[in-house]
């Protein structure tokens, strides 16, 4: 009955981890870039040295050990060094970056308040995402900051459905104000609507 | 059990973030009482006074305190022949395709990580026994791992309660257990030599590299434990532990897609299964 009647070598997982575990991060085929980037979060100057190889790295997965390392490191260089790539022009860097940060809020809520203001439209329509993870009352605090001197309605849209999804009762005034505000971009104003329906429901089901 | 004053703030923020750095487990507030329980009884096996002491004793890793104390946090409940849809998918799709490139008499190894008490690995073996007609063609590798020391000495032991046979046909009871008492049955020898247990931490590199490669892994019910920042990473350990084109199968309620983007979505008749994408190396 025995599945297997013989000793087997049970087959290797990837490639070892080079030597020059940072060299190694630009050199040699994509398994061992992967093994590199993964050790690379142990190793002195890891940080930037991840950080570089993301700038020229194109295996989809490579670079997704290369965030994860990054996250893994969590000092304040390397979070910086992931922050920087929500302004990249390559949307999956700019997606990748997202996912990363959305893993460490312990580490990355210090960035928000300034990435909630950047000058860059499409970061402060990641931020408002990267706040979705962020425990509901300090999240629905972040956005009404963000929606009461916000005049884009994209970032106001994104603001708006992570306050669907999390926000509680203090958001209501800033949510009627920007449906006010908005009142000319139907978008927006439907989007109001519903959110402050879901607050509403909710806190009513609160008081239940 | 001894009575013990609750755990303040700072005790138990302290502790979960001890066994966090241990595991990749989290436990927030809500589920305070589920992580005291535990504490209490492992202080009251230790005889150790108040929790400050037991502290002591668990960072110092006295008498192995430290796996005690993990193995007190794994969820090990489990039975025969759970989820079997993803058991008809292994058989009806994913040994199908794993085989397309292998010759006859190859290997095919499959992972059940976490095993708990063994029930799962045990199952996939019964289940090949009985639905694969292939079976005897191939050199099948079945390893059992988990964090938890005292279920593998539990699982390679191969003995059973009627609460863990529930899903299990008197005739499929009949011909792989001997009945030991009224309410304990043992896996027969042959099955159990047929799996192999080790342990392991799947939040840990160094832990999952040492298995290899597999052509399939069943890990359910244990990333929903984990935080985002430790599935991640073991998102990426299983991705490195599945041959190209291997598939890994989650619980019911856990998604893939929702941890990594490594993976390709297989949607198969009986199940939905992660692939590792096959021209990647």
């Amino acid at each position: 009955m025995p599945l297997i009647r013989k000793p087997v070598d049970t087959p290797a997982t990837h490639s070892a981890v080079p030597v020059d575990v940072l060299k190694g991060l630009h050199e040699g085929d994509q398994d061992q870039r992967w093994a590199a980037a993964r050790a690379a979060a142990d190793v002195s100057g890891g940080a930037d040295a991840l950080a570089n190889a993301l700038q020229s790295e194109s295996a989809p997965q490579v670079r997704e050990a290369i965030f994860t390392s990054l996250m893994r490191i969590g000092s304040p260089t390397s979070i910086a060094s992931v922050v920087r790539f929500l302004r990249s022009d390559d949307a999956s860097l700019r997606t990748g970056a997202l996912d990363a940060l959305r893993t460490r809020h312990d580490v990355v809520r210090a960035h928000l308040p300034s990435l909630m203001a950047d000058a860059d439209t499409d970061v402060r329509v990641l931020s408002c995402e990267v706040v979705r993870g962020l425990p509901s009352a300090e999240a629905t605090q972040m956005l009404c900051d963000l929606l009461s001197r916000e005049s884009e309605p994209n970032v106001c849209a994104a603001a708006v459905d992570v306050l669907a999804e999390v926000g509680d009762a203090r958001a209501l005034t800033v949510l009627a104000e920007c449906e006010k505000r908005f009142h000319d971009t139907p978008f927006l104003a439907f989007a109001t609507k519903i959110a402050t329906a879901r607050i509403l429901e909710q806190s009513t089901e609160r008081h239940d | 059990m001894t009575d013990f004053p609750e755990l303040t703030e700072e005790e138990f923020r302290k502790l979960c973030e001890f066994l966090y750095r241990r595991t990749g487990m989290v436990f927030t507030e809500a589920k305070r009482y589920y992580v005291e329980r535990r504490v209490v009884e492992r202080m009251t096996l230790t005889g150790s006074h108040s929790f400050a002491e037991y502290f002591s004793r668990l960072r110092a890793d006295v008498k192995a305190e430290v796996e005690q104390f993990i193995n007190a946090f794994t969820v090990n409940e489990t039975y025969f022949y759970r989820e079997d849809h993803q058991l008809r998918c292994l058989t009806s799709d994913l040994m199908t395709e794993r085989i397309r490139h292998k010759k006859r008499g190859d290997l095919i190894r499959i992972w059940s990580a976490p095993c708990s008490t063994g029930e799962e690995p045990y199952s996939i073996a019964m289940w090949l026994l009985e639905n694969w007609p292939l079976v005897d063609e191939y050199e099948i590798e079945i390893v059992g791992s988990d964090i938890d020391t005292d279920v593998l000495e539990f699982a390679s032991k191969g003995v059973f309660g009627k609460r863990a046979l529930m899903r299990l046909s008197p005739d499929l009871i009949d011909k792989y257990f001997s009945m030991l008492s009224q309410d304990s049955w043992q896996i027969l020898g042959d099955l159990r030599d047929s799996v192999r247990f080790s342990t392991v931490n799947i939040a840990e590199p160094g832990d999952t590299r040492t298995h290899g490669r597999f052509d399939i892994i069943f890990c359910r019910n244990v990333l929903i434990y984990f935080d985002d920042a430790s599935r991640r990473i073991a998102a990426e350990n299983l991705y490195e532990n599945l041959l190209p084109g291997g598939f890994i199968c989650l619980g019911h309620t856990e998604s893939m897609s929702r941890i990594s983007s490594l993976f390709e979505v297989r949607r198969f008749a009986d199940a939905i299964v992660y692939q590792r994408p096959k021209g990647v190396v």
